[in-house]
């Protein structure tokens, strides 16, 4: 990407845009070229492609699929690799964020969807990313008092504490880190669903349980495995650390070592 | 499967074993070292002959070692082939364009590559030295012999700067596998990582050249 080059507030910008292609699951697809002559640079990246969109739709052609919801970087709905980066070039920052100003007039974008086999495309630039609901679901429960309200100081979590396991809750589920991973491994995804529980109070009763449990969940999925290239944590539009990878191969080789095995019914076991 | 095996096989046991046989790997190399400065330390020979004898006393315990050290590579490589293919065909469909961000390295991208060069090289080391049975009548000799030869020293030297990019990943890597990281010491940790790799690029690599150009034939 080129320095931005156009005047900020009126400068209209050409932009070529070669966009993956795909009419379903298992289809051949194919990069087609776009070009759109009148971008504005107050534009976000997806309002680009709807500007796209309704150009196909007044051509009669079909538009491009994408997947999109808040459009403000909170909800991780959003999946477009851009010019080979998930979310695209800029930083901490999810592809609904991005805004045309980072380019300029002439650029040539290449966007195409989040790769990986346990990411399906369904349609042109949306995947399947139900993968990661299946792994969230076989991390189970929170076992949490019920009945009536508990004291509100009566689980102290120290501040440190809490402030990292917020780090680890940060995670908006995009799966940018495993499109970014040359292994397509969702080990940042994993581990920062593991840490933020692991990390309170309320989360140990099936601490080592919920580990071993995501991480056999995640290998199921047909994720490839971590060789700590660390391109997940620069592409995490939410910097979530490779610390929390640590902290689960940590925790899954202790609990390991610690979980009971299934024991015959009966048994008291604590 | 055992609960054992269902770990070990998972992505993060595959992971841990890869880093502990790594890490272990790595100090038979310290021994390894230790044991071939005894050349440049006394170049008559008699020091690093004192200690092939000294090794070879130890009789059966020493190819009990060597079985063990044989079974620690098997699952290094084993595993890096493994890890290597199953990571390709996670991704069947690649991307038709990619960048990186910079977080991955040289010796990160290279590590099956490096660690294939260096068991072609350890091939030839083997067969060198180890399972020619004239080293163990005069080992100083059948070293000064094959270093002396530009060729085989090449390939020494050649192998031991592989060693040092393969090892600039593979240090810090293990200990994030085993899950050692802390945020007050990951820095430290990483510039270990380096120095370790540089230490050994250097170290071994001083044997070949010691024999080409420093030492009088």
């Amino acid at each position: 990407m080129s320095a931005p080059s156009h005047d900020a507030g009126s400068g209209r910008m050409r932009i070529t845009l070669k966009i993956w292609r795909q009419e379903g699951p298992n289809r051949p697809g194919k990069v087609e070229t776009h070009f759109l002559p009148d971008v504005s640079p107050h534009m976000s990246f997806l309002e680009m492609l709807d500007v796209l969109n309704e150009r196909l739709i007044a051509s009669g052609l079909d538009t491009v699929a994408f997947d999109h919801d808040c459009r403000e970087g909170i909800c991780g709905a959003c999946s477009l690799v851009i010019d080979g980066r998930a979310h695209g070039p800029e930083a901490l920052t999810t592809a609904c964020q991005l805004h045309m100003r980072h380019y300029s007039d002439g650029d040539t974008i290449h966007v195409e969807p989040f790769r990986a086999n346990a990411f399906p495309v369904l349609k042109d630039l949306m995947v399947d990313r139900s993968a990661f609901d299946r792994i969230i679901s076989a991390g189970g429960f929170v076992s949490s008092p019920t009945g009536s309200a508990p004291d509100g100081n009566a689980i102290l979590v120290p501040k440190p504490d809490a402030d990292r396991a917020m780090d680890a809750a940060a995670c908006i589920g995009c799966g940018a880190c495993a499109a970014a991973c040359p292994n397509a491994s969702a080990m940042l995804f994993v581990a920062a669903k593991v840490a933020h529980l692991a990390l309170l109070p309320q989360g140990q009763p099936e601490r080592e349980r919920r580990a071993l449990a995501m991480v056999h969940a995640m290998d199921e999925e047909g994720f490839g495995s971590c060789t700590n290239h660390f391109e997940c944590m620069a592409a995490c539009p939410k910097g979530i650390s490779v610390e929390s990878i640590a902290r689960m191969n940590r925790d899954f080789a202790l609990s390991f070592l610690k979980e009971a095995p299934d024991l015959p019914t009966g048994s008291s076991v604590g | 499967m055992s609960r054992f095996g269902k770990a070990l096989a998972s992505s993060v046991g595959k992971k841990i074993v890869m880093g502990l046989s790594g890490l272990m790997l790595l100090g038979f190399l310290v021994e390894h070292l230790h044991g071939n400065l005894k050349l440049i330390e006394d170049p008559s020979g008699a020091a690093f002959d004192d200690y092939v004898g000294f090794l070879k006393s130890f009789g059966p315990l020493l190819v009990l070692a060597e079985i063990g050290l044989g079974l620690l590579f098997s699952a290094h490589v084993y595993l890096a082939f493994r890890l290597t293919l199953e990571n390709i065909q996670a991704r069947k469909q690649r991307y038709v364009v990619r960048n990186n961000r910079g977080a991955s390295t040289v010796g990160s991208v290279s590590m099956f590559y490096t660690g294939a060069i260096i068991l072609g090289y350890l091939l030839k080391h083997l067969i060198d030295f180890r399972l020619d049975p004239r080293f163990f009548d005069a080992p100083h000799a059948a070293v000064q012999a094959k270093l002396s030869q530009p060729g085989h020293a090449a390939v020494y030297l050649l192998a031991a700067i592989v060693l040092g990019i393969h090892l600039s990943h593979g240090f810090r890597s293990a200990f994030q596998s085993l899950g050692l990281s802390h945020p007050r010491w990951n820095p430290l940790l990483e510039r270990l990582g380096k120095f370790v790799a540089f230490l050994f690029a250097v170290g071994f690599a001083a044997f070949p050249m010691y024999y080409l150009f420093i030492r009088e034939r």
